[in-house]
């Protein structure tokens, strides 16, 4: 038995080669199991709160701050300093590079996540695909690029319609429509061949079938890396904007269980087939019809993990840890129940005014609601600047409900109290979301965000809350307030307070 | 004394009509009443409204201040004289950019009308696309945007003429 007797810890110290609210939240688990955390840091984040909550700090350098998150040969050679036995990745950075996690293990560290030749494999995006349809998970039925073009026509017709036809070298839509019967097909054909060779010097065109309205289910999965794999359930993250998550959710709203049940199976049976250890999520698109075809895996802890833990009341970073340091899965997958419906939110710099262009500023005052049925998932400080170094996601905020309406209810009550102020954000947003009509009714795809613009556009403030506003900022300017309190002019003019 | 803030590119002018029995603002004119004067500074804070309670969030910028009411944030800019003279010349009237990228798509000419939001010029930054509109209804009076030409962050890139009143 490979299994860590109870009362020995996995790892005696782990490395976190990430940072932001995900190291944090690394950081805390670690606390919990009575494991030494160590954090990473470029100069300029030295005072960051993952800096501040580890038990070690290391700084790595590099010519921009991400530049160092990347550079596996210096966090390698810091977790040896510090006499750490595992790295942990987080998501993002180094977390799929599977050259960084062979070189974590011939350093002879755990690397926490799977092993590198399954990172190499899920992470080339023919290769997986042709896995998964080698192991019975199904793929968008697709004609191969081909310049035969009566061929190509015979194929595609097969597969049915709509159509996605694409030039094969294409990108940036060149070449690209959408073709709904077999009268448009040839021309349609003919013409992205003749785009694709203009613009590409490439005349092969390749189709796929077009899936309308799609919804983006995932499955969470862990394998113990012997061929034993468990789902812990969907997650659905359909609303989204520039291809990016926004708002996710566990479980999928008005998924019939036959369903369900199908794509949680289909999701084991790829974990299992790769011999899968640690915890995976396998995307699928899911059309309106019921079909629902692989996209990819991701081979790594989720942004969206909480919501997860949420339904099920596991720690999924604890899981992670313990079947790194060579544990079986701590549950069967008959054990595994879900409670209720949690909801995720995604706070983001920017300004969705603007095309969701990402905001840079700094943080002057930060007052997150707090209940048992709540996360703030963050590394924030008053003070702090938000810069274009990093990604755009400040915080998530996550909810927990009995039921979906609940958890909606309670997600947007906490983005309404949440008060993040000194940076234009997406909270009142991702409020107007939660709140749409076609959210509440689970009409969810993957260009909600597009379809509902106009209504999630801010409506203009009436005239009351207009002038509360115009008060509430007089009120706090010290000129201002002096006048009113009737300070004497000297001590008033000293006083021309502008903070 | 008179103070003028900016919200959403308009400017709201607030004055005190009345300090005792109790505290009496205008705000564009219409009167309201203020008791239980809220602590200055960051931080949530309350205070009663025309007989009301109102619960808000503020935090002082370093020119006005941000407001979260009722779950929206709002930010006011303190527009002083000096500004507003600086204003009348820019301001409002200039489509400045957010950052430093190239010029896609010029969509007006000089001497359009222009309506509030109606996009100007198109522009690229950081790989992202991004649409630069009109802060309000007016005429094109410069362009300085050329289609493929790069601008650093803050540049002029189309100015509109100036209002025909303040």
């Amino acid at each position: 038995m490979m299994t860590a007797p109870d009362d020995t810890q996995p790892f005696r110290k782990v490395l976190i080669a990430n940072r932001g609210e995900i190291a944090c939240r690394i950081i805390r688990t670690l606390r919990e199991m009575g494991i030494a955390s160590v954090a990473i840091h470029h100069p300029v984040e030295a005072r960051a709160r993952h800096v501040r909550e580890a038990d070690e700090t290391v700084e790595i350098s590099g010519e921009t701050p991400v530049a160092a998150h990347l550079d596996s040969g210096q966090i390698i050679a810091a977790a040896r300093a510090v006499g750490a036995d595992a790295i942990h990745p987080g998501y993002g950075f180094l977390s799929e590079n599977a050259r960084f996690a062979c070189a974590v293990s011939e350093a002879g560290l755990t690397f926490i996540g799977p092993d590198a030749d399954t990172i190499a494999l899920m992470g080339d995006k023919i290769s997986a695909r042709q896995f998964a349809a080698d192991h019975g998970v199904p793929v968008a039925p697709s004609v191969m690029p081909t310049e035969d073009l009566a061929e190509f026509t015979r194929q595609a017709t097969e597969i049915g319609f709509p159509l996605l036809i694409k030039a094969a070298a294409g990108g940036g839509g060149k070449g690209m429509s959408i073709v709904r019967s077999a009268e448009e097909l040839e021309g349609a054909a003919r013409l992205a061949a003749s785009e694709a060779q203009r613009y590409f010097g490439d005349g092969r065109v390749y189709a796929e079938l077009f899936v309308e309205r799609p919804r983006h289910i995932e499955v969470q999965v862990f394998g113990d890396g012997k061929g034993s794999a468990i789902h812990l359930f969907e997650r659905e993250c359909s609303v989204q904007r520039r291809f990016q998550k926004i708002i996710e959710e566990a479980p999928a709203a008005n998924l019939p269980a036959a369903l369900r049940d199908e794509i949680c199976a289909s999701a084991v049976r790829l974990a299992a087939a790769s011999n899968y250890r640690n915890a995976g999520t396998v995307e699928y698109i899911l059309g309106a019809d019921g079909r629902f075809f692989f996209l990819e895996m991701n081979t790594r802890l989720q942004v969206e993990h909480p919501v997860t833990e949420m339904i099920i009341g596991l720690d999924l970073v604890r899981m992670q840890i313990e079947i790194a340091a060579g544990s079986d899965l701590p549950i069967t997958q008959d054990a595994v129940a879900a409670n209720g419906h949690a909801i995720e939110c995604r706070i983001c710099a920017e300004d969705p005014e603007r095309d969701f262009l990402p905001e840079t500023g700094t943080i002057l005052h930060l007052d997150a609601p707090q209940a048992a049925y709540l996360r703030f998932e963050n590394a924030l400080d008053r003070g702090q600047r938000v810069t274009a170094d990093f990604d755009p996601m400040l915080a998530k905020l996550v909810a927990h409900g009995p039921d979906r309406a609940v958890a909606t209810e309670r997600a947007i009550a906490a983005l309404h109290e949440l008060a993040l102020l000194g940076i234009k954000t997406n909270i009142d947003y991702l409020a107007r979301v939660l709140g749409h009509p076609a959210f509440a009714a689970g009409e969810l795809h993957t260009g909600f965000v597009v379809q509902h613009k106009a209504e999630l556009t801010a409506g203009e403030p009436d005239e009351a809350t207009r002038d509360t506003v115009l008060i509430a900022a007089a009120l706090g300017l010290r000129d201002f307030r002096d006048l009113i309190l009737g300070v004497p002019e000297p001590h008033a003019s000293i006083g021309h307070w502008r903070n | 004394m008179v103070l003028k803030l900016d919200l959403d590119g308009t400017v709201h002018t607030i004055t005190i009509l009345a300090r005792r029995p109790h505290l009496v603002l205008s705000v564009d004119g219409r009167r309201h009443v203020v008791e239980g004067l809220d602590e200055v500074g960051d931080g949530s804070r309350a205070l009663t409204l025309d007989g009301g309670p109102v619960a808000f969030a503020r935090a002082g910028s370093a020119d006005g201040a941000i407001i979260r009411l009722d779950g929206r944030s709002f930010a006011l800019r303190r527009v002083d004289a000096a500004a507003e003279a600086s204003a009348a010349g820019g301001g409002a009237n200039v489509v400045r950019a957010p950052m430093p990228g190239t010029v896609v798509v010029v969509h007006k000419r000089v001497g359009d009308s222009v309506q509030r939001g109606e996009t100007i010029v198109t522009i690229e930054s950081m790989k992202l696309q991004m649409k630069l509109d009109a802060p309000r209804d007016g005429e094109i009076a410069e362009i300085a945007a050329r289609e493929g030409e790069g601008f650093d962050k803050d540049a002029v890139l189309a100015r509109l003429a100036a209002p025909a009143e303040g």
